[in-house]
């Protein structure tokens, strides 16, 4: 699951020419360590949704990696 | 000369004649997915001034609140004709009173109902000598507008119709070389289903896109599939049939009804008396607010260019994104045969800009390295953000791309 997440990351990435992360922990910022916007996490929660079929921010705001795998894992 | 030619059956103008003066009724609610039939009915009550309300062959008459289901396929007495040639009929067609009612494809929605008279619907019908001998591909819905455009066009001339409608590309094809087809009016949807160029095709020399935004990519490749053709647009509409000039990507409004157009917003808006009647119509100071945005290229002499239709804005985290103009950069995209954008609902912008793409047969294409072009022309809202490959893209009853 983490491996995915992190796929979807670095896809993401690549389409802003940023360079691959290579190892996400789950107190990785999403804002500030992955340097992704609000559109970035647009596009991240359909990704997920479109691999998980859950909406990470459907009940408010999700701020690290972590709280992404908890919100899958739930 | 054959009239209609569908599939395997042909359909002479003796036959059609044979067909109008037998028999003593005809359906005012007539649903069929036999076009022969459906022509045959609809010139026969048309030629009486009698009403008649168009269904599509797959439509439930349930789902459109005016239609009572028992009244459709019931047959009414006429007065029997004999019509001695074709002319008369054309005649008959050309002074008729009737009120011919159509419904909106609906890509978004109810289907609205609308009322036209055969004056309206015939607007811009061209007959004369040099209109003879035509062959056109039949590419549209027959009960709706564009269908109805291109059948009087070519019946009046008493042309010979091919039915193309909702056919796969190798059929059309097919139909154009073994028909000699000399005219094609389609939407641009249809086109892009005709691509990549293989072959050229000589014998086509007219060719019409209309119902939807086309784009100079488009333009490039029907010119190499029909060399001879001459390309050009027009703008019909359910609620006001054919008004507008073609010239070149651009419309001329003529200067014959120049006063009955305003633009507020940057929409165009139509005066009622241009349009058929209809409880949906909603009017302000007598203008009808037609929901196509547009820009001016030259305001004096009534030269505009469609933008965009208004509803069809994509509201993206606060930015409005017309997805036409994201769907031609896609299309610009070697490789593209088709592309469709539309918003998703999301958490944190409201919608999300997605696409659906066909790529043309044997091409790779990723994800990425669509939007790292796209990065290079359109600002970053306008960039989908999540781009799926599709075999195909649903369309509407009339042919036109359906917007998830």
């Amino acid at each position: 699951m983490e491996e995915k997440v992190l796929s979807i990351i670095n896809e993401i990435r690549a389409a802003k020419e940023m360079a691959p992360v290579e190892s996400i922990k789950t107190d990785t910022k999403l804002r500030e360590d992955l340097n992704l916007t609000s559109f970035d996490l647009a596009e991240l929660t359909v990704k997920i949704e479109d691999e998980f079929d859950i909406d990470i921010f459907e009940d408010g705001l999700v701020n690290t990696v972590g709280e992404i795998i908890a919100k899958l894992q739930a | 000369m054959v009239f209609l030619s569908d599939k395997e059956k042909e359909f002479t103008y003796d036959d059609l004649l044979r067909s109008l003066n037998e028999g003593t009724v005809y359906y005012p609610y007539y649903k069929t997915s036999n076009v022969y039939s459906y022509f045959v009915n609809l010139i026969k009550a048309i030629a009486a001034s009698k009403p008649l309300v168009l269904l599509d062959s797959d439509i439930n008459p349930s789902e459109i609140d005016d239609i009572d289901d028992s009244k459709v396929n019931v047959a009414e007495r006429i007065t029997p004709t004999s019509f001695q040639c074709m002319n008369e009929v054309v005649a008959a067609v050309q002074n008729s009173k009737s009120e011919i009612t159509i419904f909106t494809s609906g890509t978004t929605g109810q289907p609205k109902k609308v009322v036209h008279s055969i004056a309206t619907l015939t607007r811009s019908v061209r007959v004369g000598d040099r209109y003879k001998g035509q062959i056109w591909a039949y590419a549209y819905n027959p009960t709706h507008m564009a269908g109805l455009q291109v059948f009087f066009q070519a019946f009046e001339n008493q042309n010979t119709l091919v039915n193309v409608f909702n056919q796969p590309r190798e059929y059309v094809y097919q139909q154009i070389c073994e028909k000699r087809i000399t005219h094609i009016s389609a939407t641009p949807t249809f086109y892009r289903l005709l691509l990549p160029f293989e072959q050229a095709y000589e014998s086509v020399v007219r060719a019409t896109l209309g119902g939807e935004k086309s784009d100079q990519h488009l333009y490039d490749s029907i010119m190499k599939i029909f060399p001879n053709a001459k390309i050009n647009n027009v703008y019909a509409s359910t609620e006001a049939g054919s008004l507008f000039a073609a010239k070149g990507d651009c419309f001329q409004i003529p200067e014959s009804i120049k006063e009955k157009f305003k633009v507020v917003d940057d929409e165009l808006l139509i005066h009622k008396s241009l349009l058929g009647s209809s409880d949906s119509f909603k009017f302000s100071d007598g203008y009808y607010h037609s929901g196509d945005l547009i820009e001016w290229v030259d305001e004096t002499l009534g030269l505009f260019r469609f933008k965009s239709r208004k509803n069809e804005l994509i509201n993206v985290g606060g930015y409005k994104v017309n997805p036409g103009e994201v769907e031609v950069a896609i299309q610009d995209i070697e490789g593209v045969r088709q592309a469709m954008v539309y918003g998703k609902a999301n958490s944190i912008l409201g919608n999300v800009l997605c696409a659906d793409v066909v790529l043309e047969p044997g091409i790779t294409l990723t994800e990425l390295d669509i939007k790292k072009v796209l990065n290079l022309q359109l600002q970053d809202f306008k960039v989908p953000r999540r781009i799926k490959f599709v075999e195909e893209i649903s369309l509407t009853r009339t042919g036109k791309m359906k917007r998830v």
